[in-house]
């Protein structure tokens, strides 16, 4: 991807679009892969009719060591290839599917008790499945660059396709981190060193916060970067409906702010929805008209 | 040496999260009579404190966070057995804490029971995903004067607001004030749920405990 290549626009978030669906407090998302394929294609099907070029996988949690957090460890297979079927029948012929890994859940001491190898193990398992179908790998949301590295290992180890890696950062009065600890910038020389294709970063901060860390992004690498922000942060209204405190104006208008930064590949985390989308994509519309 | 240089070389200990360290002071401690609880509190619980200051100021991550529990955490079970007996380390209050049912996110609420236990609350962590009953039934059975709810789901933000429906159905929710935490959670909801207040990190959870137990 060089300079010149038209910016891709990536999905919105898929939790959000299932809890205005009302789905049961505390189930995962992942498992109405099974239980409720079409509201998933649907979904899906909104964000390609959307204008998205990229829309991925509902398996952000379906490694298997997060699914048995859910007792799901024996549906693990099914979530997974169900999940291809339903995005399969939602894609239009010339758009692109990510496989969508997310964080375990479980972490490395001294907080948690993971190690490498439970992790690479349950990342490979997932990987194995996915990689039939998929165009492109989006491991995201990753506050461990260690748990990062090993995701991408273990889908080097199976799979030749592109590779986008989002960590997730907090903004702290000396720039931003992990909640792990590392900076910015050695997440990105790290992931430069493993041979990512794309380097992005999702989540926990909305997209004003994000302009600020891709200012920084772009001193310190070359890579193709991709945004996924969360739109502000979730309230609840008194008739206890989830929405988010920022507007889709302000969003897109940040997103157009990192565009012009230089950043390749945008979309929404939590809070953004089909209509996010929409608006994003005729401003990029626009760039090229 | 002092007594008040051997307090900062522990809370030091603690800060630069030297288990060696920790553990010979807490040795030396016991094997030289010093009043355990005044190095409790003056020596261990000050370098916790300021352990939590520092995750708040963004110098300090989740390792060290829990590295600096662990480490005082073992040097308490040193010490407890040597505490004369009839004395016990003062409490400030008792504290019920639990993430909702549903929810299985737990490193906030369990940094702010850290904390709390630091700044010499008894606290009951009982988990993720812990059901309203048994909020409830535990915050009866301890004698609790806090109970602490996290959410960090919008979905589940409803359970919080369950426990104090329950509370009130009971005819107890006056036996307690419940705080509220977790990264949706806002002064709205508070309100909306009937709470006594809610915390946006482990720091202001423990000054909105203190101010709510001194009122």
């Amino acid at each position: 991807m060089n300079n010149e290549s038209k910016v891709i626009l990536f999905d919105g978030a898929m939790g959000t679009e299932i809890i205005k669906r009302g789905i049961e407090p505390g189930k995962i998302p992942d498992i109405l892969n099974i239980e409720q394929p079409n509201l998933i294609t649907e979904i899906h099907k909104a964000y390609f009719s959307a204008g998205s070029d990229i829309c991925q996988t509902c398996t952000f949690g379906s490694t298997p060591l997060n699914l048995q957090h859910y007792n799901l460890t024996e549906k693990f297979k099914e979530i997974n290839q169900k999940a291809l079927d339903n995005i399969l029948l939602a894609r239009p012929p010339d758009r692109i599917i990510a496989g969508d890994i997310g964080p375990t859940g479980e972490f490395k001491p001294p907080v948690g008790n993971a190690t490498l190898e439970q992790w690479y193990q349950s990342f490979y398992e997932q990987s194995k499945i996915l990689d039939k179908y998929i165009d492109v790998w989006h491991i995201e949301t990753m506050s461990d660059l260690d748990e990062m590295l090993t995701a991408v290992k273990a889908i080097k180890r199976i799979s030749q396709k592109p590779i986008m890696s989002s960590m997730t950062y907090r903004k702290t009065k000396r720039g931003y981190f992990t909640i792990m600890g590392d900076s910015l910038e050695k997440c990105i020389k790290s992931l430069e060193m493993s041979e990512v294709d794309v380097i992005g970063t999702n989540c926990t901060i909305g997209s004003k916060d994000m302009i600020g860390l891709i200012e920084e992004s772009v001193k310190i690498t070359n890579k193709p970067l991709l945004v996924k922000p969360n739109a502000g942060l979730p309230r609840l209204d008194t008739g206890e409906k989830t929405y988010y405190d920022q507007s889709v104006e302000e969003f897109v208008e940040d997103i157009c702010i990192m565009i012009d930064l230089g950043v390749k590949i945008v979309g929404g985390c939590c809070g953004t929805s089909p209509e996010t989308i929409r608006e994003i994509r005729k401003s990029i519309d626009l760039l090229y008209s | 040496m002092s007594q008040e240089n051997i307090y900062r070389e522990i809370s030091a200990a603690i800060v630069e999260l030297n288990k060696e360290k920790a553990i010979q002071m807490a040795n030396k401690a016991i094997d030289e009579r010093m009043n355990i609880l005044d190095v409790i509190e003056n020596g261990f619980a000050e370098g916790i404190r300021r352990v939590g200051e520092l995750w708040d100021e963004g110098e300090f991550f989740l390792p060290e966070l829990m590295m600096g529990a662990k480490i005082m955490q073992e040097c308490l079970e040193l010490l407890m057995p040597h505490l004369e007996r009839g004395v016990e380390r003062k409490t400030l209050g008792k504290v019920v804490i639990a993430t909702i049912e549903g929810d299985i996110h737990s490193i906030g609420k369990t940094i702010v029971a850290t904390m709390l236990r630091a700044y010499g609350f008894e606290v009951f962590d009982i988990g993720a995903d812990v059901p309203v009953d048994k909020i409830i039934d535990t915050a009866i059975e301890k004698n609790a004067d806090v109970i602490g709810i996290s959410a960090l789901l919008t979905t589940t933000m409803i359970g919080q607001k369950k426990v104090i429906e329950v509370l009130k159905e009971k005819g107890i929710a006056d036996k307690f004030k419940v705080i509220l935490g977790g990264a949706p959670i806002t002064g709205e909801w508070v309100k909306e749920c009937c709470a006594d207040g809610y915390a946006g990190n482990a720091v202001e959870a423990v000054n909105l405990v203190k101010s709510l137990l001194s009122k």
